[in-house]
């Protein structure tokens, strides 16, 4: 009885250990070898230079192995950094600055991307079928897809109708995934969708119209960054300081290579060829952008994502 | 009397032990995605208020009840087709099989473009997760009949509705039940997977919001409060259970006793 | 109803070609909604099309390569649970006092969504293959567990007296009473636990992102590649089909005896 008991408890002790025992490597620091890192990223178009830089070698004549891995979303990469199991990451401007501001000891060390600068030729849209509405604010009443909620995008959406002179609490914002809102709205299922490439590509090739974007809010939006721990940064500058230059080497590449650009993205993406040739691409600045951030911080306030304002300083410092 | 003190002693003991197990281990935890116990607790009260419980904890259990009552519907429906004839069940189990294996993450788009992404959308994704333990087990129950009892059905020439009722659901309710339950289970998991996407409200719509706004604490008690409920639905279901299976359990009892 | 034990009906019909028979008209319906418009073709297309892209898939070695990781996930997410489902089923589920103490934990566990396990997951093992083999035997295991528990109960109390009062030994009476009722229980389980660690498997890389065909799919999807998309998720209900052939075949061989294979076996 008592051994079959012992039995129980190892079984469940077992399967409990399973979860618990994670293995954090810190990547060694010996003289004359490469540094071995690993940087969480999202497969999309955002990343392309990344995968550029370590392309173009930038990485290891800074004297660093990259491996990139992919996760699902940006709000997955954010802890697995802050934990060390990533040494760098990249995730959406929101959601490193709710996540600095709730306690996530993370730092932001590189530009991700931002928007175009021209309002009506974006990477990104906010896209209707009905040619009744022309301007966000006619969006009141009516149900909009975001790709989550409380982030980047449903601000943004409000942000556009608010400026339009329409209230923001009126319009409906449903949760719809990217790849999901042109078949969405192509059915009726919504009135308007916020977009981005490839997917844009697609809804604009249905002649449906664009009535704001990333870049009518803010014409050089940071819309995303790249992230270290604050536990690294602080352990191991000199790597932090090496990636952070060979990624704005690759920022800088990315942005005066498109071609290469479009090239690359059929190594990680399954984006077809025609639109990868014909699609809006982001602009890559090689510098974080903290007026945009400091917009985007009054933001967060103003719909309620944290209770204090983000730090804006202390995130870029 | 004390048996009943007895049943809930047996009952809290180890869910106890583990709780403090957890309060002490995680006592002064700085680690910010492994918050201390005492905080999850502190701020559950307040995360799951009269507002959240009507407006995103209801919901979903109306749509988990929905589902889970559409899957029961269907699945001993087809479990009694499939089961009772040799040439369907060989027709139909590796299209089964193939639905089956399908994630249900990836069927959430086709759904969103049949049913739209309100509340239809999400009880789809329950039944098509619910609905395959029963399915397989009424299969396995109907299959599994006493040959014997069978034979006799047919030698004195039972109608076919009384022979279904009296007979074939009869011998087959115990593994119906067991299916049941598992799909109970799943279905809780499904009821959070269908509000992965396409969600404005629900039980797992919150908690991943807790989760991508990183307040670790009060996705924890998300986490908790599914527990709970799944402990809740399964006494439940051990009502209901009992109520069904009066006579097998009844069966099993006399069988004890007249050793 | 005229059918009798002796000369089942469809006899001449051999099983396997009754199974494609009906995977062909599935095919049929999918080629034959999205045509009609009934499905919305652009989003959904018909199933040439998705048979095109994934003749295109075979062809590539990541396709191949995506293959053999999932396989190796779930082989050994399987194996796991189904080993721990059985020796905590049965170690919990012959003695009554400890299945008393927990029931309540195990109904606690089950529920909670392995999905809701992710975050912490990634954190602590990253997005390899570790985190989701994590979820994948975290749902199966309750599979196998269900089973073996409802199983053991299931022992005929007679049987179960008679071997108390000849005293048998715990090895004997486990290997003679309790494992000869168990085993259909268990067979069952491990077809349910088969299916649920390779759908777990396959959500577990689309969610984390481990190397597999669900991330394959994931990525298929982020592109707007529906046809891959499908072609894709087509593969994943092959594996399906595949896995209940042979955990039938096992299921057969190991319970010739029992009424519910006796009655088909072939002579």
């Amino acid at each position: 009885m008592i051994r079959r008991f012992t039995a129980v408890l190892a079984g469940a002790a077992m399967l409990l250990s399973a979860a618990a025992c994670g293995a954090k490597e810190t990547p060694p620091s010996t003289p004359g070898t490469p540094d071995k890192v690993t940087a969480g990223v999202v497969a999309i178009v955002d990343v392309a230079p990344i995968y550029l830089g370590k392309q173009k070698g930038f990485f290891t004549e800074q004297n660093i192995d990259l491996t990139l891995q992919t996760a699902q979303g940006g709000a997955a990469v954010v802890p697995a950094v802050a934990a060390g199991t990533y040494q760098f990451g990249f995730s959406n401007s929101i959601s490193v600055l709710v996540a600095h501001t709730n306690g996530v000891p993370i730092k932001a060390i590189a530009s991700g991307n931002g928007t175009t600068g021209n309002a009506t030729a974006d990477f990104s849209g906010l896209v209707v079928k009905d040619p009744a509405i022309t301007s966000p604010k006619a969006l009141v009443g009516k149900k909009v897809a975001t790709n989550t909620l409380k982030n980047i995008v449903d601000t943004s959406i409000k942000e556009l109708v608010k400026r339009d002179g329409g209230d923001p609490a009126a319009v409906s914002l449903v949760e719809l995934a990217f790849p999901d809102m042109v078949g969405a709205l192509d059915t009726n299922k919504v009135d308007a969708i916020f977009v981005v490439e490839p997917f844009l590509s697609a809804a604009k090739a249905k002649g449906w119209k664009v009535i704001g974007s990333f870049a009518a809010l803010d014409p050089a939006m940071c819309v995303a960054l790249y992230v270290t721990s604050q536990a690294l940064a602080q352990s191991n500058p000199d790597l932090v300081a090496r990636f952070t230059t060979a990624m704005k080497k690759s920022l800088a590449y990315a942005e005066s290579h498109p071609d290469e650009v479009r090239a690359i993205l059929g190594s990680y993406t399954q984006i077809a060829e025609n639109v990868r040739q014909g699609m809006t691409l982001p602009k890559w600045p090689a510098d974080i952008n903290r007026a945009s951030l400091d917009k985007l911080a009054d933001l967060i306030v103003a719909n309620g994502l944290t209770s204090k304002k983000p730090d804006v300083a202390a995130v870029v410092s | 009397m004390t048996s009943a003190l007895r049943r809930a002693a047996v009952f809290f003991a180890l869910p106890i032990t583990l709780l403090a197990i957890w309060w002490f281990a995680s006592a002064g935890s700085t680690d910010f995605l492994m918050p201390p116990l005492a905080k999850i607790l502190e701020v559950f009260p307040e995360t799951w208020s009269r507002h959240r419980l009507t407006h995103d904890v209801a919901p979903s259990l109306i749509r988990l009840a929905v589902g889970f009552a559409g899957a029961l519907l269907i699945g001993i429906g087809a479990g009694v087709v499939i089961g009772s004839s040799r040439v369907v069940r060989l027709f139909a189990e590796p299209v089964l099989e193939f639905l089956r294996a399908i994630p249900p993450p990836a069927l959430v788009p086709i759904f969103i473009l049949v049913a739209g992404i309100d509340n239809v959308m999400k009880v789809l994704v329950i039944i098509s997760g619910c609905v395959w333990p029963i399915v397989l087990n009424t299969v396995e129950g109907v299959r599994g009949a006493d040959p014997v009892l069978a034979e006799t059905c047919r030698s004195y020439r039972i109608g076919e509705m009384l022979r279904l009722r009296m007979f074939v659901l009869r011998s087959a309710s115990p593994q119906i039940v067991t299916g049941a339950r598992q799909a109970l289970s799943i279905g809780i998991i499904l009821m959070v997977i269908s509000e992965m996407k396409a969600a404005s409200e629900g039980l797992g719509f919150t908690i991943r919001e807790f989760q991508t706004g990183y307040q670790f604490p009060q996705m924890w008690s998300g986490v908790l409060l599914l527990g709970l409920i799944g402990v809740v639905l399964s006494l439940l279901f051990r009502v209901a259970e009992n109520r069904v299976l009066v006579w097998y359990h009844g069966q099993r009892a006399a069988a004890r006793v007249s050793r | 109803m005229t059918r009798s034990r002796h000369l089942p009906s469809g006899a001449g019909c051999p099983a396997a070609l009754l199974g494609l028979g009906g995977l062909a008209t599935f095919a049929l319906l999918l080629e034959v909604l999205p045509r009609a418009g009934v499905l919305p073709a652009d989003y959904f297309p018909p199933a040439s099309r998705i048979a095109l892209a994934l003749l295109d898939e075979f062809g590539q070695p990541a396709f191949r390569e995506a293959l053999g990781d999932t396989l190796l996930t779930w082989v050994t997410s399987l194996a796991i649970a189904v080993g721990a489902g059985i020796a905590v089923g049965v170690a919990i589920g012959s003695t009554p006092l400890v299945r008393d103490l927990t029931a309540s934990t195990i109904e606690f566990l089950r529920p909670i969504p392995s999905v809701a396990l992710i975050p912490g997951l990634i954190v602590l093992l990253g997005t390899g293959m570790e985190s989701t083999l994590v979820i994948a035997v975290y749902a199966s295991f309750w599979q196998v567990l269900v089973q073996v528990l409802y199983g053991v109960a299931d022992v005929d109390p007679v049987a179960r007296e008679t071997a108390h009062s000849y005293r048998l030994k715990a090895r004997h009476r486990i290997r003679y009473v309790v494992w000869p009722t168990t085993l259909p229980y268990v067979m069952t389980g491990i077809r349910l636990a088969a299916a649920v660690a390779l759908i777990l498997t396959i959500t577990g890389e689309l969610v984390i992102g481990t190397p597999g065909l669900g991330k394959k799919i994931d990525v298929a999807y982020s592109s707007g590649d529906v046809p891959s998309m499908y072609a894709l998720i087509a593969v994943t209900g092959l594996i399906g089909v595949l896995a209940n052939v042979v955990t039938r075949r096992a299921e057969r061989w190991a319970l010739v005896w029992h009424p519910s294979v006796r009655g088909e076996s072939p002579a």
